[in-house]
């Protein structure tokens, strides 16, 4: 399709430019940030110029030294298969669940009471189900990375399926109709027409998911605890005691775990954005 | 220290986790019935609850508590909410509390070291007049509030204060009055607006001498440290009280070993664990990485910053922190940091009147059972009263 | 009436989806909800022994002056938040998503908040709070400002706001951007033809498009913003003079590291109906328009 219009092609300038000013809000922090993590303890002060000013050096030792404490490269493992796996369960379960619950929710009363059943799940507050979880998954046999993966899919699957419930509304039945006249069944039209319609869907899906499972701490903690696993997060905790916490190494630890997970975001980013208006609904 | 127990002693395989967050942790090992042996906890509230649940084993035919120290058996005798028979816990390390002070700051003016609540008022005149800031207080993170609070309450509070209530036969209104009064004063000698700051903004002011002393632990000085590792760092006992005989050392049980219940067949065993851990040497590696107290006997080398304390733990002058009998839910140091926030007259009632009604609301089920027991046995209190 | 073949297939490939998906969330969360729901009604310390004390924690609930405070507080950071968060949110995915320069890279930056944790955001808003906005405040000679926000009971709570909007835009406005991309070019198009642009064209052809999304950040704001816990423990602890105890905050720390783990069960409990009651109104209310619409 050509585009014709002259306002969708040209740069809208002015946007542009409040975008990049809105920036100073995010880059201000995200330089303390930076800059504590390369100064030294001996470096820190409380005042405002010594906070803002430039490190003595630009050593890498404290990323060198952060990553020695937390383990890095095993508790990054850790995470990334963690992540990893929940997203992909989370699109795999969650995108036919909301698919599922969501087409049929019209005039069915149990469709509808399971879809509020679930989503009601997102508002129990997570500390009454701590303690009962790490005695569930103890007597399950799985206080390990496999009980945690199954709470994050549980965890996360009233958003995920509100998500996906509420693209499909945007979403018409044509297609899935034309697919059943020709003789496909409903599994085989999931995968081979719906699936790919909720890329965006899937990506955000994946952004989301990735995000809370990534910095989460808490259900690792209890959940995993004493089976010598760690994940970045957990790791991160050798920085902080209650006497004293070096921030200039967990800074500079946090900003190593910003990165795969800003990376994954770029990615999924693009995803989103090749949705819809590329194809399917037209 | 695992490595070198297992490289001594062939058929006990010692494991020693020590994982951040170790009280959560500790929880929910509990609540998976996955109980370790041995479990080293703070002399604190948790260890009272712990033993009140009937979760710890006696211990009291083990060798060495000959070897620890009174005032810290003693502590964690008073931590039992009811009296137990036996011994639960065996102290390895304390921490202290006081006032820590810059030596050079106080070098340099020819300051000494107060001995009386008048001359530690003089003091900081003094170094109001001299145009240093005498105190910084972290008081943004509220636990903070009960550093001062605490140091004042062993020199001017009964220790068993708590107990006595729970047993019906005191009120903290009277008992709390003068503390409340001493914390409060001191905020005349504080920087501006202290909410505003932490703990950790506390220690790097005092790391870079803009405050002449700090009223804390010393638990703080690795972290003041951090920021200035050339700071010349000493501590005096906080004298609260106007006859100086009667102020003592804030110093409580840090770190100490108690055994699951349950664990009778193994307890060879796990007494050849703690012999290991109290062996001299081990003792002294912990306290050069740790600067603690240790609670056995004998002649340690103690960190030079607890130089100005040194007569009292030599002398066993000590009491614990009060704080380790408050229950964590009642947010005691939250209503401390409320009370030296409120400007208005009758602050100190209010405040004084609040801590009795929480304390009973927070402490129901604990009262009634301390209450039954003292009906039932009614020596026992008198016996308490005595010690 | 006899369904045909198709729309039978229809039917039972559903259900064989649904049920697994339901077995699967009753076991990890409606199980665990039911067994603290029965805690809620012992004086469990969360080890040891306990008592049934029957529904003493529920009355107790109502007449906590702490519980109390801790929900208006709640309350109220919540609204403001929800409200702020949506607005500056849905401006910024329309900027984001209307023709611009470097638009990779500025989605990249506004994400960051949201994957910064709770010690950087404690660390780095505690020192402009405590350290940096006063000293704004005294140049500019504005006296709300010239002393920390922090310390003060009055104005602590706009300080969570500010951080608490300012994590959570970014992942609402990953939701409004995915929302726009369903929106089709045409739409516009045919719009840009009848002479609609601006705001018109927002309020009568983007907007109404969108409202599935709107509905569930709006849900999900609330939700996140109800259950506020980590921007608390990073800037307050609930402090000054408990003036910024959250819900949460009181269930995860009198009940987890305290020893009230059956009276913050009831509190859970308590909270966890009154949300869903929340969320139920503020869905049928959206939906009432959606269908409007």
């Amino acid at each position: 399709m050509h585009k014709t219009n002259k306002a969708a092609r040209t740069v809208n300038w002015p946007i542009t430019i409040l975008l990049i000013i809105g920036c100073v809000t995010i880059f201000f922090p995200l330089y303390m940030a930076v800059i504590i993590a390369f100064k030294q303890p001996s470096e820190m002060t409380n005042d405002i110029a010594g906070a803002l000013a430039l490190p003595a050096s630009w050593s890498l030792s404290n990323f060198a030294e952060a990553m020695r404490v937390t383990d890095f490269w095993h508790s990054l493992g850790n995470s990334l298969l963690l992540t990893v796996t929940t997203v992909v369960l989370s699109i795999v379960i969650h995108g036919l669940g909301g698919y599922a619950i969501g087409r049929s929710m019209k005039g069915s009363k149990f469709y509808n009471f399971a879809y509020l059943y679930i989503v009601s799940g997102m508002f129990v507050p997570f500390a009454i189900l701590m303690m009962p979880l790490v005695k569930q998954t103890a007597q399950m046999g799985i206080a390990n990375r496999v009980g945690v993966i199954l709470c994050y899919t549980v965890f996360f699957m009233p958003l995920n399926l509100m998500l996906y419930r509420g693209y499909l509304t945007n979403i018409p039945l044509a297609l899935e109709e034309a697919a059943r006249v020709d003789g496909a069944t409903t599994w085989k039209t999931y995968w081979s027409i719906v699936f790919p319609i909720m890329k965006p869907m899937h990506a955000t899906v994946a952004v989301l998911t990735a995000m809370s499972t990534w910095n989460d701490v808490m259900t690792p903690l209890v959940i995993m605890s004493g089976t010598g696993q760690n994940t970045l997060p957990l790791a991160q905790l050798n920085f902080q005691t209650q006497f004293g916490t070096n921030y200039n190494l967990a800074f500079a630890s946090y900003l190593l775990a910003l990165i795969p997970i800003l990376l994954f975001y770029i990615v999924c980013q693009k995803q989103i954005l090749n949705g819809v208006v590329n194809g399917a609904v037209k | 220290m695992e490595e070198k127990f297992n490289a001594t002693h062939d058929d006990i395989e010692l494991k020693i986790d020590s994982p951040n967050d170790a009280m959560t942790i500790l929880k929910t090992r509990f609540i998976r019935e996955d109980y370790p042996e041995i479990i080293g906890i703070g002399g604190d509230i948790n260890y009272s609850n712990f033993l009140d649940s009937d979760m710890l084993m006696d211990i009291s035919d083990y060798q060495g508590l000959s070897e620890i120290k009174e005032s810290y058996l003693r502590t964690d005798k008073e931590l039992e909410f009811i009296p137990y028979d036996g011994v639960y816990a065996v102290p390895y390390m304390a921490n202290a509390a006081g006032v820590l002070y810059n030596k050079d700051i106080f070098d340099e003016h020819g300051w000494t070291i107060p001995t009386t609540l008048d001359e530690f008022y003089k003091l900081c005149d003094d170094i109001q007049t001299a145009g240093i800031q005498p105190l910084y207080f972290g008081f943004k993170d509220t636990w903070t509030c009960l550093a001062p609070w605490n140091a004042i309450c062993v020199d001017l509070a009964p220790s068993d204060i708590c107990s006595q209530v729970n047993a019906g036969t005191a009120k903290f209104a009277d008992a709390y009055r003068p503390v409340a009064e001493v914390t409060k004063s001191l905020l005349r000698y504080a920087q501006a607006d202290p909410y505003a700051y932490s703990y950790n903004d506390a220690c790097t002011a005092f790391a870079r001498g803009e405050s002449a002393m700090y009223v804390i632990g010393s638990y703080a000085v690795p972290q003041i440290k951090s920021v200035n590792p050339d700071i010349n760092i000493d501590s005096f006992v906080f004298p609260a009280s106007n006859n100086a005989d009667e102020n003592l050392l804030n110093s409580g049980n840090d770190l100490q070993w108690s055994v699951m219940a349950g664990m009778e067949d193994k307890k060879d065993a796990i007494y050849e664990v703690l012999d290991f851990l109290y062996e001299d040497e081990n003792i002294q590696t912990y306290l050069d990485d740790q600067s603690a107290v240790p609670c056995k006997k004998g002649d340690f080398e103690l960190p030079s910053m607890l130089d100005g304390m040194k007569e009292y733990i030599e002398n066993d002058k000590m009491a614990d922190y009060q704080d380790h009998h408050y229950p964590s839910e009642m947010a005691v140091d939250a209503m401390i940091q409320t009370f030296l926030m409120d400007d208005s007259e009758n602050a100190l009632d209010t405040f004084l009147e609040k801590f009795d009604t929480e304390w009973i609301r927070y402490n129901r089920d604990l009262i009634t059972k301390v209450q039954k027991f003292y009906e039932e046995h009614p020596e026992k209190l008198t016996e308490g009263g005595e010690e | 009436m006899k369904l045909s073949k198709g729309a039978q297939d229809r039917k039972r490939t559903f259900m064989l989806i649904t049920i697994p998906v339901l077995a699967l969330f009753f076991c990890f969360n409606t199980l665990p909800l039911i067994k603290g729901f029965m805690y809620s009604f012992t004086n469990f310390k969360g080890y040891g022994s306990y008592e049934w004390v029957g529904l003493r924690n529920y009355i107790d609930l109502f007449s906590d002056a702490r519980v109390g405070k801790s929900y208006w507080f709640t309350f109220k950071y919540a609204l403001v938040s929800t409200i702020i968060t949506n607005v500056i949110s849905l401006v910024l995915a329309l900027g984001l998503n209307s023709k611009i320069k470097c638009k990779s890279a500025l989605r990249g930056i506004y994400f960051i908040p949201n994957v910064l944790g709770g010690l950087v955001i404690g660390y780095i808003f505690s020192f402009i709070f405590t350290y940096v906005l006063p000293v704004i405040g005294q140049t500019l000679g504005i006296g709300a400002l010239s002393s920390s926000m922090l310390s003060s009971t009055g104005k602590a709570w706009i300080a969570i706001v500010i951080v608490g909007c300012w994590q959570a835009i970014a992942m609402n406005t990953i939701i409004y951007i995915s929302g726009l991309q369903t929106v089709p070019e045409d739409v516009y198009e045919a719009g840009a033809i009848d002479g609609v642009s601006g705001w018109k064209q927002f309020k009568e052809l983007t907007f109404p498009l969108i409202i599935p999304f709107f509905s569930i950040n709006m849900v999900l704001c609330m939700k996140n913003f109800l259950m506020v816990f980590d921007q608390i423990m990073a800037l307050t602890k609930g402090g000054p003079s408990q003036s910024t105890e959250s819900i949460s905050y009181l269930i995860y720390n009198n009940g987890m590291s305290g020893g009230q783990f059956g009276f913050q069960s009831a509190n859970a409990f308590v909270f966890f109906v009154v949300i869903v009651i929340i969320s139920v109104v503020q869905t049928t209310i959206t939906n009432r328009k959606e269908e409007q619409l």
